[in-house]
Formats: C-alpha cells, structure tokens, sequence
C-alpha cells in the first residue's frame, strides 16, 4: 500500500512517514501543495494523508485537484483547526475522514486501516471470534475462556469484542471511548484505564497467560504474547 | 458655547437637527400670516364696495331726480366731488381726488366726468371692461398702479353712471401690513432656529463629551468612566449603556489577563516536567526505564492538550462562538451510559452512584452535553474520599429541565463557592487544570441555562444545572435522526 503524506510540518513529517512505514506502509511525503500535486500526478496512490494548513494552498483545494487529476483514493484531513464547522467542510469536500491535531500515532494506523478497508469488498460479518483460547460468540454475546465462561458486563463484552477485532493493533483511550462508548469525551479520571482493569481481572485471570497488555503513553493492545 | 471655528459648526448634526423644524416652522408662519393678510384684504375690498355701492345708488337717484337741464350736470358733478371727499383721507388728501372717479355717459351728450385726467383713458378702459350693473369689478387703467374698483348703474337705457375708487389708503394699509408680516415672520423663524439649534447643540455637546470621553479611554486605562446625567433621559442611558460596557470590558481585560497568566503558569509546569522526564529518558541506559519514562512524557503531552482544548473550548464560548450541533436528546438515555461508564471508576474509589432519571428532552449538542456531564463526574471521581455517594436527579420545573448532582461528601470549600466556575479556579488538593466546572457553566450558558453550586447544610456538594425543555414527545425524539455525534477532537 502506498501513501502520500502531505504536510509542512518537518517534525510532524517525519514521524507519520517513520510510524506509517513501521506499520507497513509505502510513504511518499511533500512539504506543500505543488510538491504533492507533481508526485500525485506521476503515481497512483492508495492513501492520502493531507494537512488543511499547507503553505501554498489550502488543504481542501488540494483534496480538490486530487479528486481531479483522478485520484479516487481515500482522504485522512489532518488539521490544527478543530471548530465542528471546518470538520463538516473538510468532509464534505472529498476527505474521508478527519483527525485533529494532537493525536496519536496509533490513531492514525487505525483510521488510516479503516479508510483502506472501505474500498474492498466487505468482510463476510463473523458471528464468533477467536484469541489463543478466548472465545467470543457474538450472537449470544458470550465469552469463554479456555473453555470457562466468563462473566461479562454488557460494555466489558463491547470492550472485548473492540479489542479482539483489533487483535495485535494498539488502541488509545480516545478510540475506546470513541468506537465502543460512542462519546468523544476526554475523561480527567481514570474511567479507560479501570474498565480495562477489570475486563482484564475477568479475561487474564491469575496463572492464565496475560492477553490484555499496556502500551503506556499510548493505549492498549490485545495479542497472544 | 458658540465658540468652536466654522469647521466645527459644519460638522455639527445640531444644523442638520435644526434646519428641518426651521423650514417647517418657516413654512407654518408663512401659511398663518399670508391667510391673516387675506382675510384683512378682503375685509378692506368689501368695506370699500359697500361705500362705492351705497354711493352709487346715491348718485343713480340724484340723476334720476334732477330735471335734466342746462344746470344737470353741474349739480350732478358736485354731489359726485362731494361723494368722493367722503373718502378722503387727511394723509392722503392730496391724492385722494386722483383716487375717485365718477362718470355718467349721456346720449348724443359729452359724458359727464368727475375725476383724475385724461377722461379718455379711463373711459376706454370702463368699456374693455363689460361690468354688470351693481356689482363692483376691477378695472385696469393706464397708468395706474392699483386697479378701481368700478360699480355700474344704468337705471335708464342711455345714461350709465359708474363710480370708481382705487383704495389708496387700503393698499397703504396692506403695503405696511405686509411689511409686518414679514417681520414678524423673520423675527419668529430666526428664534425658532435659533431655539432649536441651541437645543440640539445643548443635547448633542453631551454625546460630544461621551465620543471624548470615550476616545480618551484606551486599554490602560479603562477605569474611566461617563457621567450620567441628571435626568434618566436617552443620553442618559446612553452614558449608562457605555459604562455598563466598559465594565464588562475591563472585566474581560481582567480575566483575560487573569486567564493569560493562569495558562501561561499551567502551561510551564507541565512543559517543564516534560521536558524533565525526557531528559531523564535521554540519559537512561536501561530499555525499560527508557520506556517508562517516555510513556510517562506522552501521558503528560495528553493531559496538556486536552487542557489546551478546554481552554480553547472556553475561549470560543466566551466569544459566543461554541459551535453548537443541537438536536432533541433524551437527558436520562444521555446520562446514564455516561454513568456507566464512570460507575466501575467510582467503585474502585468506594464511591456509590445513584440515579433518579426521568424522560426528558433537551434541544442541546451531544457532544458537548457529553462532555459536561463527564466533566461533572470527573468532579466527584477526583475529590470525594472513599465511602461517599453521589445522587443524580434529572426532572422537571416547568419550562426547565434540571439536573441535580449532590453527594455526602465534604462540599466545596467555603472560599471557592463563589469562584468555582472561574477558570483555574481549583481546590487545594485538586490534580485537575481548574477547567472542569468553567467547561460545565460554558456549556449550559450556551444552552441558555444556569447552574448554580451549593453546600448542603448536612454537608456535602450539590451542583444544579438546569436548560429549557423541548416540548417534543419522548417517542418522537427517539425516532428523530441519529446521526453519528462529531467529535470536536
């Protein structure tokens, strides 16, 4: 897969271009718009990353003159402005989604994966989903592990089932609250980390091999080792 | 008063203010004067055909009874020199001949004519023009400025007598009352001007002093204030309304400055134990201490943008600018997923939460209704001790929804009652950036609520919030669309 990264920021360039080729990717960066426009215009891309602060040109022309030149692919908006007014507009003229400045770099990884999701055909919906000896059935909203069913709440269930459907990625407490909460909220307290304390409790019960792991500074991640 | 250059005067809206009502006025004493004028010329008019009737009738039947010999027109001359004295007036005496005429045509005789010379002219003149008998006319004649007033008599077929009289004293009259008039007429619409102007100058050199006072006051100073004058007249409110402004600004400067100082302090501490704990990292041999403390460095970065982006948050609802999504939402089903989320953190402490939720809707933004209430159990999660309970209530009062959130915990310090919703505005012991309850006010005043912070007197806190209702049947708003709330992170 191969992406384009447009942004003016060296430091911010930098990393996203270092993050996102550890996580596999092709990245080609620009530091502005004219830049982005010739390497657009000599290679097929299947990703964009494109701050809206370009020194050049705005971010949104940009997307606009991509979309022109013929580029169908899907568009992550990178902007330090954060109003709900510029988000709609970013959405509305051709980007797919939007990401405010600060974030985090797992948070990118997983919009990013969405966004190149999207354009393939959708996965068969999987009504049982398997970790070393976790099992969840989804249908009965069930889990077991080695076998014992473990007794879940109905949110450390969607916990559960968020963190095995991104068995191996990382995932912030920003997407936590985000995808399994639905709320965009910044908790002073500690609320994440003691959900996650307990569902851990239940599903890495004491002498069972851990599956729940801590990335601190970033979030967590659920993976056999 | 009236000093100030000729400049100064043009650019005065005291003329423009004046000018209006003096052309009115001008124009209203005019129409006045000139119906006075002639009501009077019409008196004089009637008064001089009543004379110039009744003597004609007079002449008419002494020609009818004088025999008609030699000595007629002799004798008819005389009554008609007689008759016209009758008008004559002492100041006028001189002219006053000049100012009578009388004539009688004669068949196959000279007419007899008593008056100014030449005959001809005047009689030339009576037959132009065709008067009726026994109604007075005018007649134009040469040489003559003011035209005779003209009766005819004929009380047989040949002999016409006509008598004519141009009022001499009249017009006099009418000349001086028309130069009166005008006097009077400069004289008032001058005062009248002049009255007007200096009451609007006297008005407007109040705005003056405001738009001076007003220029004089800059950023250093805004303790400057208007006078408010003596009566609570428009320009009076004017001077209050300033000031009522000026108060609101030095207060804004004030936090402002407040606010800058605060960020300013709290964004240092962070930034410098930051960049303390990368240090450390930097010099750290060991892989896993080296981890920690980066890790420790991002969680801080955290806390210090989502600091940056409440005060942001604030900043735009203080402008009046907090972006609002709003559509009808159910309180209860907001609530509790939020209580839900936060109730196994408050287990942890030994908190207990309880709820009295009803179904209520609110026309408001999710998202940052979200927040709010996340902020406000943030409150109770950071400072109640283990073994608390705190109480949610949301019901209704009237027009208003409120939602209530008390706990048995030990209540805000007495000296932060009435700061609290002051930004960086926190306990003693609080970890938080002071920001949690300024957000929580923003929001509800962007929602055109109040909230309001109490002690109960059993101890304790009790945070009442409360915003208008929607008057939307709780099935219907359910049904309503259910867009994806967007994220203002």
């Amino acid at each position: 897969m191969r992406l384009l990264v447009v942004e003016d920021d060296l430091a911010i360039r930098d990393f996203l271009k270092r993050g996102l080729t550890e996580s596999g990717y092709q990245v080609d960066t620009a530091p502005d718009g004219k830049s982005a426009l010739s390497l657009a215009a000599d290679a097929a891309y299947d990703g964009f990353i494109i701050d809206l602060g370009l020194p050049d040109m705005d971010g949104l022309d940009l997307i606009a003159r991509c979309r022109a030149q013929g580029h169908t692919a899907p568009v992550l908006i990178l902007s330090a402005r954060r109003t709900v007014d510029e988000r709609v507009r970013g959405l509305e003229q051709g980007g797919d989604d939007y990401l405010t400045k600060p974030f985090a770099l797992a948070e990118v990884v997983a919009r990013l994966r969405n966004l190149l999701r999207r354009g393939t055909a959708p996965q068969q919906e999987a009504v049982r989903l398997h970790v070393a000896d976790l099992e969840l059935d989804l249908v009965r909203r069930e889990a077991r592990r080695g076998g014992q069913l473990l007794q879940l709440t109905a949110q450390e269930f969607s916990l559960l089932e968020y963190l095995i459907r991104n068995e191996g990625r990382v995932v912030t407490r920003t997407m936590i609250l985000d995808q399994v909460w639905h709320m965009h909220i910044d908790p002073a307290t500690n609320v994440v980390e003691v959900q996650i304390y307990r569902l851990r409790k239940k599903v890495d019960e004491d002498g069972k091999h851990p599956l729940i792991h801590t990335i601190r500074g970033v979030g967590y991640v659920l993976r056999e080792s | 008063m009236f000093s100030g250059n000729r400049n100064a005067l043009r650019n005065s809206a005291a003329w423009r203010i004046a000018a209006w009502p003096a052309v009115a006025f001008a124009v209203g004493v005019a129409l006045a004067l000139a119906t006075m004028y002639l009501f009077i010329a019409r008196d004089i008019r009637a008064r001089s055909d009543a004379w110039l009737s009744g003597e004609a009738g007079t002449l008419a039947d002494v020609s009818a009874k004088t025999p008609r010999d030699s000595l007629y027109g002799r004798l008819v001359e005389e009554v008609a020199e007689l008759a016209t004295h009758e008008v004559s007036d002492a100041s006028l005496s001189g002219q006053q001949q000049n100012s009578v005429f009388f004539l009688q045509m004669q068949p196959n005789e000279e007419p007899i004519w008593v008056g100014p010379d030449p005959k001809q002219r005047f009689i030339q003149a009576i037959q132009l023009a065709q008067l009726a008998p026994g109604i007075p006319g005018d007649v134009h004649v040469d040489g003559w400025k003011l035209p005779f007033r003209v009766v005819y008599h004929a009380h047989d077929t040949a002999a016409g007598i006509y008598l004519g009289f141009a009022d001499l004293s009249g017009a006099k009259m009418l000349d001086r009352l028309t130069e009166r008039c005008l006097l009077v007429w400069g004289i008032t619409v001058a005062l009248g001007f002049l009255i007007t102007w200096l009451a609007a100058y006297r008005t407007l050199s109040r705005v003056e002093r405001i738009s001076d006072t007003v220029s004089r006051i800059d950023s250093d100073d805004l303790s400057r204030r208007l006078p408010e004058g003596r009566y609570p007249d428009e320009i009076s409110r004017l001077s209050n309304t300033f000031n009522k402004m000026l108060d609101r600004i030095q207060s804004s400067v004030h936090q402002l400055r407040v606010l800058t100082d605060s960020v300013a302090h709290d964004l240092k501490s962070p930034v410098t134990s930051i960049r303390g704990t990368l240090e450390v990292a930097l010099a750290e041999a060991d892989r896993a201490q080296l981890q920690e403390q980066v890790a420790k460095a991002i969680e801080g970065l955290d806390r210090l943008s989502e600091m940056l982006n409440t005060t942001l948050d604030l900043a735009e609802a203080d402008a009046g600018a907090l972006p609002l999504q709003k559509e009808p939402i159910e309180l209860a089903g907001l609530i509790q997923p939020l209580v839900d989320l936060y109730q196994p953190a408050m287990d942890e402490q030994g908190l207990r939460v309880t709820t009295q939720l009803q179904p209520i809707v609110v026309d408001a933004d999710r998202s940052l209704l979200n927040r709010m209430v996340a902020n406000l159990l943030d409150n109770e999660v950071a400072h109640l001790p283990p073994g608390c309970e705190v109480n949610i209530v949301i019901q209704t009062r009237g027009q208003e929804a409120s939602i209530i959130v008390t706990d048995n915990g030990p209540g805000f310090p007495p000296d932060l009652l009435d700061r609290a919703f002051e930004r960086f505005v926190k306990g003693e012991h609080s970890t938080g950036h002071g920001l949690g309850l300024a957000f929580v006010q923003a929001v509800v005043t962007a929602h055109g609520g109040n909230v309001a912070l109490s002690n109960q007197a059993g101890g304790g806190a009790v945070i009442s919030l409360s915003m208008p209702t929607v008057l939307v049947p709780v099935e219907k708003s359910r049904e309503g669309p259910q867009k994806p709330a967007i994220s203002l992170h």
